[in-house]
């Protein structure tokens, strides 16, 4: 039978020599709620198993001007603590709406990240606070922001001999939300999911971000949406015209979970139902 | 396939056992360890079958690849019974009958004993959110949410 | 006696199940257990042009091979009798099993089956039920010149009557039509299909089966495996649920063949995915109902043409259609009803059984259609329904004479569970007198 090596290493030096060594003959596993199908199913036949369980990177902290989240910080986690419920409440939202008690135990953050599903549910809230990745490989590290990181589905700018160790979530300010719509309520992937956040002064919107999920063939930041209320004031109406460029963005897909056609018709009122719901919700303020 | 030794505690037992780098920690439990009591239903982490607690908190074995576990503790539905006595969600899913077939029930139990655990008198809808991850397609889930409403009633 | 009747009781067994400790099937380990894999078909249709399996009798750990030339009795089975166990000819649905491997791990079987070299001739393959009825579609059983089934030779339409439906619609003030479409619909028991079989020491083959129906089962694989009856030991009774799936024979005849070959125990399971995508589903229905009925509701005739898509192959269809024909006018009296079914062959994955087949589809179209019928009368479902329900003495399409009829006295008990106030003539009426 194929050998298939399996390293479980405790330092970071070592973990990015195996890659080194192995580049893409290797399979990083962290949670493992992404990989653990593929192996089970034969879709993937790596030589080597590299586990970064082990490498010290679960942990949140609070910097001055981000928060940092070890790679492998588990989505039970993000829903729970207490740092990301006050400055990433999108974050802690979207972790807890992803998929079952069991699922949220094992799955990374770093995971979510680098499967790079376009219904990844923690990406979208990332998208929206403005979240960086890094990236350490055994020549160096880079800082790369999320919003550049993904090529498509399930494909990213992540190289063979590339870790991710940390992200980094801006202490943003403003009032999130963050919506899913399943084909049920627990443990579902996203039919359409929406994260935004509302930077305001006064009553303008100073600032603005309104990132789509399962609409793109990548998790999708609605730019020009954005830039409609920006520096406008927030009008019922501004909003149903906001929501209706977010979707005229998107290209999703027809699937076995929902239609092309009925994504965007859900789409559209979940922006809404985010942009008006997000009004509503305390500031954050770093 | 090179096998190697893993260790860790199973039951409250230590265990060791050659296993293969592939193999998951449900591969090891059924089939090198005869403890059936984890269900293999999809292997794809959907229905919840396999379902059991890892330092306490609820994990798909299916998922969980068995050399990651090392050091760990494991508990399956096999490791509830305490001297021989039935934990009183046992006593309450065969009492209330929370089961048709069976074969969900193993996965069940552990997530609810995790549930209590945390949240001694959950509400319905927490049950309910909590259990979402467990397929029973028999249908039982009336009487899976009452035998847990009932234990934390103190009612077993 | 006295004292448990009435008395819910603990479920039988049930100790088993909250202690993990029931076995089922695949927690049956046997040591010098192998395990088999089947080599499943890549297309929808066509004709196998060369399988050769000896880079995958190569593999180190594969203990041997099975193919249609394995088969010591016939290459047949099912409630229809035309399901090839292996089928190296003429494949007829994406998934249909050609050949097994047999290995000391199922790691092992994948591995072989990749080194499998399959030639196949792709066919154009046929979906739609009713673009196979149409001349000209591919035909999916060689040798025929239709997608057809033939309920008794030369019938393809097997047709139940009572009374005469054109001289009901000629009676009627109104005749309403409407259309159905059912989709396929997969069972999804959380427990894959599974079988364990061994030679025991009494010269016997045992078979730890998943069966719903294991005398029916035994009845197809003892032809499979040309052994007498006494000689095959089949034993069930845990299931980790079904709903239908495990009517049909998914695992025990290559496990059993295995075992006959190889001398060993062996297991072969299906994979969830395998599963979802390959099983025996509840097939794909079209319904066109036609009814006929007076201004002052009740019915005087009803037509339905039903077709039912089985798939590649026949199983429980024929079972399924004539039951759905016998009960799709619905639980009311009337007196012309015609009822006429086709099942059509498709190159999809065979539909057969599944909770309530052949009752549900039909019942579902019955009373949407008489909704919309009250509807557009302008008369109240309830009424419409009470008008026309069954009395005793009224009689079934197939001349049956209903006794016990008890739908009025439900119809009176729903209203209650749901907070519908019926009208004091509602309310008098009986199952027991029109």
């Amino acid at each position: 039978m194929r050998e298939v090596l399996y390293y479980a290493p405790t330092e970071l030096t070592e973990a990015t020599a195996i890659l080194a060594d192995h580049r893409d003959k290797a399979a990083v596993l962290a949670g493992g709620t992404d990989l653990l199908p593929k192996l089970n199913y034969y879709e993937v036949k790596p030589h080597a198993l590299l586990y970064i369980g082990r490498l010290g990177l679960s942990s949140i902290h609070n910097g001055s001007s981000a928060l940092t989240i070890g790679a492998t910080t588990t989505t039970a986690d993000l829903a729970t603590h207490h740092l990301v419920q006050q400055y990433a409440p999108a974050l802690a939202q979207a972790a807890r709406l992803s998929g079952s008690v069991a699922i949220q135990n094992a799955a990374t953050i770093g995971g979510n990240i680098a499967n790079a599903s376009p219904a990844a549910d923690l990406v979208v809230a990332l998208l929206a606070l403005d979240a960086s990745v890094r990236l350490l490989s055994h020549s160096g590290q880079r800082d790369v922001h999320l919003a550049d990181f993904f090529l498509g589905p399930h494909l990213t700018i992540l190289q063979p001999d590339e870790l991710i160790t940390q992200i980094h979530v801006p202490l943003s300010p403003g009032k999130t939300e963050f919506l899913k719509l399943g084909r049920r309520k627990g443990q579902t992937l996203a039919v359409v999911s929406v994260a935004v956040r509302l930077q305001l002064d006064g009553d303008l919107c100073h600032d603005a971000r309104i990132v789509l999920g399962s609409m793109a063939p990548t998790p999708l930041r609605c730019r020009t949406a954005e830039h409609l209320l920006r520096g406008q004031k927030i009008t019922t109406d501004l909003i149903h015209q906001a929501a209706t460029q977010a979707i005229a963005e998107s290209s999703p897909i027809t699937d076995q979970r929902a239609t092309a056609w009925y994504r965007k018709k859900a789409g559209e009122a979940l922006v809404q139902r985010a942009l008006l719901q997000a009004l509503d919700k305390k500031e954050v303020r770093p | 396939m090179k096998q190697q030794v893993l260790t860790f505690i199973l039951n409250g037992e230590e265990v060791a056992v050659l296993v293969t780098p592939t193999e998951t920690l449900l591969d090891v439990l059924r089939e090198r360890l005869q403890i059936t009591g984890p269900k293999r239903g999809c292997d794809d982490g959907e229905c919840g079958a396999c379902t059991v607690l890892l330092d306490g908190e609820p994990v798909r074995s299916c998922l969980t690849l068995a050399l990651t576990v090392e050091g760990r503790t494991v508990t399956t539905v096999e490791g509830l019974m305490v001297k021989g006595e039935l934990d009183r969600l046992q006593k309450a899913f065969y009492e209330r009958g929370a089961f048709q077939c069976g074969f969900c029930t193993p996965g069940m139990l552990m997530v609810a004993k995790s549930l209590l655990a945390k949240n001694p008198n959950p509400s319905r809808d927490e049950i309910r959110s909590y259990m979402a991850g467990n397929l029973c397609r028999c249908g039982s889930y009336e009487e899976i949410i009452e035998a847990i409403q009932a234990v934390a009633a103190g009612e077993y | 006696m006295t004292q448990y009747v009435g008395q819910a009781m603990p479920r039988y067994g049930g100790i088993g199940q909250v202690t993990g400790t029931t076995k089922y099937v695949d927690d049956i380990v046997l040591p010098g257990m192998l395990y088999a894999k089947c080599l499943r078909s890549p297309v929808h249709k066509g004709i196998v042009r060369k399988l050769d399996l000896s880079a995958a009798e190569a593999v180190p750990g594969v203990v041997g091979t099975l193919t249609a030339a394995d088969i010591p009795g016939q290459n047949l089975y099912g409630f229809s009798g035309d399901q090839p166990v292996l089928n190296n000819e003429h494949l007829r649905y994406k998934g249909e099993p050609i050949a097994a491997v047999v290995a000391v791990d199922e790691d092992t079987c994948m591995e072989a089956l990749e080194k499998v070299k399959l030639e196949i001739e792709e066919q154009e393959p046929v979906f739609d039920m009713l673009e196979a009825i149409k001349p000209g579609a591919p035909i999916v059983r060689p040798g025929t010149t239709h997608n057809l089934l033939e309920f008794f030779p030369g019938v393809t339409t097997r047709i139940l009557k009572l009374g005469d439906v054109e001289q009901g619609f000629a009676e009627a003030d109104y005749v309403f039509e409407d259309r159905f479409v059912h989709n396929v619909q997969d069972h999804a028991p959380i427990e894959p299909h599974v079988s364990v079989a061994y030679w025991d020491a009494a010269d016997q083959l045992v078979i730890h089966t998943v069966s719903q129906m294991p005398y029916f089962h035994l009845r197809y694989l003892q032809p499979i495996f040309n052994l007498p009856l006494s000689r095959i030991r089949y034993v069930g009774g845990v299931i980790g649920g079904a709903f239908g799936a495990k009517n049909d024979i998914h695992a025990d005849h290559i496990a059993g063949l295995a075992a006959l070959k190889f001398r060993k125990p062996v297991k072969y399971r299906w994979t969830k995915r395998e599963d979802l995508s390959y099983s025996t589903k509840r097939g794909a229905w079209v319904f066109e109902y036609k009814t006929g009925i007076k201004k002052d509701g009740r019915i005087t005739a009803r037509h339905i043409k039903q077709w039912h898509d089985t798939g590649a192959y026949g199983a429980l269809s024929v079972y399924a259609v004539e039951k759905c024909g016998m009960f799709a006018a619905g639980a009311y009296h009337i007196p012309n009803i015609l009822v006429e079914s086709q099942i059509i062959f498709t190159n999809k994955p065979i539909a057969s059984s599944m909770r309530g087949f052949g009752v549900i589809n039909g019942q579902t179209c019955v009373e949407v259609h008489m909704n919309k019928i009250a509807e557009a009368i302008g008369m109240d479902p309830w009424e419409l329904r009470f008008i026309n329900a069954w009395r005793d003495g009224d009689q079934g399409v197939t001349r049956y004479t209903v006794q016990g009829a008890g739908g009025l006295e439900a119809m009176k008990k729903l209203a209650e569970l749901t907070g519908v106030q019926l009208p004091d003539h509602l309310m008098a009426m009986s199952s027991r007198r029109r």
